[in-house]
Formats: structure tokens, sequence, C-alpha cells
């Protein structure tokens, strides 16, 4: 048995672009790649492509949570489709449970338990029940086992009483716990959760992540990706960071924040924000990585920096933002949080 | 961070398996299908209402004394116009839903969400066409079935052939009817929209099979394209099978072709499924709306 649950080398997945798109040239590249003629017009130019993933390395440990983080587009979804085979790395190489995704693909989705569009994955025109005795069968699991095992996911899953009711009945949270008792049924040694607390209710999203801490507890290994910075740091034993198909960081989630641990950040709420305030701001020494976000729909803007020295930089802020119809309604000096790590090393927050 | 507690997949290979797992997109497939009541609706009603447009456009055009029908059933050798009609209809009825239904399949589970977490498990994939086949096959049974007994009812049609043979005939069919649907099903989830070609082939089928008329009257270029669709040997066949009572060598000259065409499109639709599984895998299409 490999050494890693997960391992990919170099991963690179490319996709045709859209006419506009697709990744720019090198001054080199432009120089050196042939002009087309114009007697050469049955020649097809050669297609653009974008990098989605660009050299991925990973090597996620047996029995650890791996979170992979990174902005809408960043190559997360991309990476995580290569790994469960849905996606043909376009260079590279990845290994799940020792299998090689392309190679051994059908190896690699037996040792896989997957859970990628949610609620979305499972059937709601059957019942909970009949969801995961078909996906038993799909996973091949002999029906006498399969039984069991569906019976004891009811029961772990709380949907005993309403296992028999058609799944379109069933609120978000109950459809979660279906599509995750979906990824457990084969009992396979490796689960990749996308985003598996999205759009529960607090308490459902607390007890779903005692449920990922229980699974590692029993020697699963997790590759989650999440949006939520406090769950990334409150269950991974390591975070990979994805920015532009790249992991720019990957350490534990403490060794992530005591890069900025000399920093600290600054959060205001402000009334009455316009854009030539942030420039103002960022032109003060010290500040960087400032990044804004409206409040629901109330002309309130939180407003939050990280600065080397609070103490020197405040009087300034305060000075830039009185006046011209601004006002400021609240200030915090705060420690640097996982997603200020996140805002430093990418320059953009997490749901950007 | 090496733990002995590293579970084991419960899953098991073997053939065994993935018959299992054949069986269970069947069931899963049926399941489904039976609850959705609007099925029953469409099951009454359709079998009248399509046939329904071209027998009434016949009584219109064989004039008062309904002399042209005497003519009609002379040129086509037919006993019964209803029957010969009603033979032509089903056939492009059936093309046509195995069309929208089995070619529609797997665009269908790739729009609700869960043609990727069918593909994520271990099963062989093409089970998952050959699956809504099965369902399909035993609902549309039922369509011949009522249209047989409604237009049995209402018009007092009647079989002068074998039941037997006529089944034979259908079943025959199958691999050149689905054959094109696997074919379609993977071009479906490869350009998305496709509704135009159904069109096509459902025109296709109307204007060259002869569905309410003999191929023989048709100018002798569209004869020889004619020729080329399955759908016009399977439609004669039914005819002879039905209103004579021709056997099995009888019916031969237009089995042969039927199953040769069927040989082919079940070779074109696995293939083209390989290549739409693996075209899918580089672009990503199975996880795109």
């Amino acid at each position: 048995m490999s050494d890693f649950a997960i391992e990919a080398t170099q991963l690179v997945k490319k996709f045709p672009a859209r006419p506009g798109t697709g990744d720019k040239k090198t001054e080199g590249e432009a120089a050196s790649s042939p002009k087309k003629k114009r007697w050469q017009f049955w020649k097809k130019e050669p297609k653009a492509l974008f990098t989605a993933v660009d050299g991925v390395d990973l090597q996620i440990q047996r029995g650890e949570i791996f979170g992979l983080l990174g902005p809408n587009g960043a190559g997360k979804s991309t990476t995580i489709r290569m790994l469960c085979t849905l996606l043909e790395p376009t260079s590279g190489t990845a290994r799940v449970n020792g299998f090689d995704v392309v190679k051994q693909a059908n190896d690699v989705r037996r040792s896989l338990g997957t859970l990628l569009a949610g609620e979305r994955s499972i059937y709601w025109k059957l019942s909970g029940r009949e969801n995961l005795e078909y996906f038993a069968a799909l996973y091949h699991i002999p029906q006498p086992i399969a039984k069991k095992r569906v019976e004891e996911l009811i029961e772990r899953m709380e949907l005993k009483d309403r296992a028999n009711e058609l799944v379109e009945k069933y609120s978000t949270g109950m459809r979660q716990r279906v599509a995750i008792a979906k990824a457990l049924l084969a009992r396979p040694p490796i689960l990749l959760l996308d985003e598996p607390t999205l759009g529960l209710d607090p308490q459902a999203a607390r007890r779903l992540r005692e449920l990922i801490a229980e699974l590692k507890q029993e020697g699963h290994t997790i590759l989650l990706t999440t949006h939520y910075m406090e769950e990334a740091d409150q269950l991974s034993d390591r975070i990979g960071i994805i920015d532009t198909g790249k992991v720019i960081a990957l350490d534990t989630p403490a060794g992530l924040k005591r890069r900025i641990e000399q920093k600290e950040v600054i959060k205001l709420e402000v009334t009455g924000w316009h854009d030539e305030i942030g420039e103002k701001l960022k032109s003060i020494t010290g500040i960087e990585n400032l990044i804004t976000r409206q409040q629901g729909e109330a002309d309130l803007w939180e407003v939050n920096m990280q600065a080397h020295n609070s103490r020197t930089a405040i009087p300034r802020i305060v000075e830039h933002i009185s006046g011209n119809g601004t006002r400021l309604v609240n200030m915090n000096i705060v420690k640097p949080s996982l997603e200020d790590v996140f805002i430093h090393l990418t320059g953009k927050a997490l749901r950007d | 961070m090496e733990t002995s507690l590293t579970p084991q997949s419960l899953g098991q290979r073997g053939l065994l398996s993935d018959i299992r797992a054949f069986l269970a997109i069947i069931r899963r497939e049926w399941t489904i299908f039976i609850r959705y009541p609007s099925w029953i609706i469409a099951m009454l009603i359709w079998p009248l209402i399509f046939p329904m447009l071209y027998i009434l456009t016949a009584r219109a055009l064989s004039g008062p004394d309904g002399s042209g029908l005497a003519v009609f059933m002379k040129t086509t050798g037919a006993t019964d116009y209803i029957g010969y009609i009603i033979i032509g209809t089903t056939v492009w009825m059936w093309q046509n839903i195995v069309l929208w239904d089995v070619g529609f399949a797997l665009r269908q589970e790739q729009m609700r969400g869960t043609l990727e977490s069918n593909w994520l498990s271990p099963t062989w994939r093409f089970s998952y066409l050959l699956g809504h086949t099965g369902p399909q096959i035993v609902s549309m049974a039922i369509f011949v079935l009522i249209t047989a007994i409604e237009f049995g009812l209402i018009f007092g049609v009647r079989l002068n052939g074998s039941g037997w043979m006529l089944a034979l005939v259908m079943l025959a069919a199958i691999p050149a009817i689905y054959g094109l649907g696997f074919a379609f099903a993977s071009l479906v989830i490869t350009v998305k929209e496709a509704n135009a070609f159904v069109f096509l082939i459902r025109g296709l089928v109307m204007i060259f099979c002869g569905i309410t008329f003999p191929i023989a009257i048709l100018p002798e270029w569209m004869q020889a394209v004619a020729k080329w669709m399955p759908q016009s040997y399977l439609i004669h066949a039914m005819r002879t099978a039905a209103f004579s009572n021709a056997g099995v060598n009888e019916l031969l000259p237009d089995l042969i072709p039927l199953l040769s065409f069927g040989t082919f499109w079940l070779v074109v639709g696995y293939l083209a499924f390989i290549w739409m599984e693996r075209r899918a895998r580089q672009t990503g299409a199975i996880g795109q709306y």
C-alpha cells in the first residue's frame, strides 16, 4: 500500500478556452509562434487553452483531514474532479489509495466516497432508503452486507423515522445527510467532500462537522473543500491554499497563521463608503491587503486591512475616513485569522 | 500518520456485482417512472390521438361513398386501412419516444445532478443507458397493447395474423431502434441541445418509411433512401405479420435487414458512448449543464 492516501505530482489541466480568453502568451512565445500566411486558409489556428490547474503537487497522509481552500475559479473543483476520475489530467500524475487515476480508474472509484453535488447527487423521487440501496448496488456491495450497512447509516444519520419518505420531502440538511451516507456506503478509505456544509443551517452544519471529525477517528482520510474558514481551521490537519491553479501555501492551520502573526488586522465598519477612500487607505505606510464587503442591503461596509503597526496607522485611517459623508461606526484590532492568511496570500477574500 | 484503522471498501469485484448493479438501475428507473402519474394519461391518450389525425384525413379524402378507401386498400394490399395506419404511426411513435426518452436519459440525469454520482461508482458505465432501456421497452409494450385494445374496441380493428409473429418482429427491431437511441444519447451529452436532430429523424421516418402509405408510391430515389432505414422493414414486417398468416419464412426478407441494421446501430451506439465517455473525461462534460 502506498504511503500516501492521495499523491499528485505536477498535475495540470487545460481546457479549450472560450474566444477572447485563454492563457496569455509570454513575449517569447508570442514572438516564436509562426504567423498564419494568407494562403494557408485551410490550416487551423492552434486552439487557445485555459489552464485551470497548473502543476499541483499534493501528498495527503492516510488518516489525515486535508483542507483545500481557494477562491471561486481557483482550481479546487478541477483538482478534485481529476482525483476522482471524472477528469483526465492534461499532464502530471495522481494516485489515490495507490492507484493511478487514469490507468486504474475503477480501483480509484472503489477507494473513494464522494460528496460533489451535495443534495443534487441523489434521486429526489426515491426515498432515502431506496437511494442508499441503489447506490450500494452500484458500489458492488453484496446484498446482505448492503442491507445491514444501509440500516446502520440510516440510524447514524438520524433518518430512521423518515427513511421511507421520498427525498423531495426532506429538508436540505436531511438530503445532505443522505448524500453523505451514500459516500460512506462502501466504507471507502478516502472521502472527497466538496463544500459539505454549504446551504445548511448552523445546527446542521455543526452536526456535520462533528461527523467529519468522527470519520477521521474511524481512520478515513478526508479531502475537504470549503468556503468556511472556521470550518477548515477547526477540522483540517493541514491546509493547502490554491489560487490561479497553483498551490501557493501548504501547512497546518497554526503554521499558516504564524506566517502573518507579526501583523495586526484592523476591522472597520463604515457608512457612506466610496472607492477613493480605499485608495487613500492603501497609500498609508504599513497598510496592505485591504478588503471591503457590503453588509447586506444597508449602506454599511466592513473594511478589513492588515497593518504592521496599528498604533501609527489608526490616526491616519480615522483622518481619511472622516468627512465627505463617510462615518466610522466601529473599529476593532484583532489577531490574524486563517481568513487573513488567505487574504495575505491571494489578495482576495475566499468568497470573491 | 499511518493508522491501523484504515477502512477497507465493502465493494466486491465480479460479473455478479455488475449484473446486480444493472438490475438496480432498471429498478430505479421503473420506480421513478411510475412515480410520475402523468404517464397513465399519456399512455391512454397518445395511442389514439396521433393515428386519428391520419384516419380522419383518410376518411375525408375517400369521398362521400368511401370509394377512395377501396382504391387505397387495393394499392396497399391491406384489408383494414385503420390497422394499416395504426402500425405505421405506432412505429413512428416508438422511434420518437425512444429518441426523447433513451436519447435524453443521460442528459436528464446530468441536469438533475445525479449523473456524476452514478459515474463515480465502479459500475460499467454503459449499464446506465442499457438499464434505462429495460423499463422503456416494458412501457412501450404496454403502449402497443393499449393501442390494440383501444382501436379494437372503438374501431373494431382485428388482427388476422399471429400476435406471436407481431411480437417477434418487434423484438427483432429492438436493437435497431434502441441502438440509434444509444448513439443519440451520447450526441446529446456532447452537444447538450439536440431537439432539431429528433425532429429531423422522425421527419425522415415519416416521409421515407411509409407510415401511412406504401413505399412503392414514392419516387425511386426516395425508395432507395427508404431501403437504408430499418423502420421501413419494421413497418412492412409488422403489417405482414398482423394482417396475413405469414410465418417466419415469409417475414425473413424483412427480419434479416432489420437484424443487420440492429447490429450496425448497436455497434455505432456503443462506440459513440465510448467516444463520449472519453471526451467527457477530457472536457469535464459530465458535470456541465
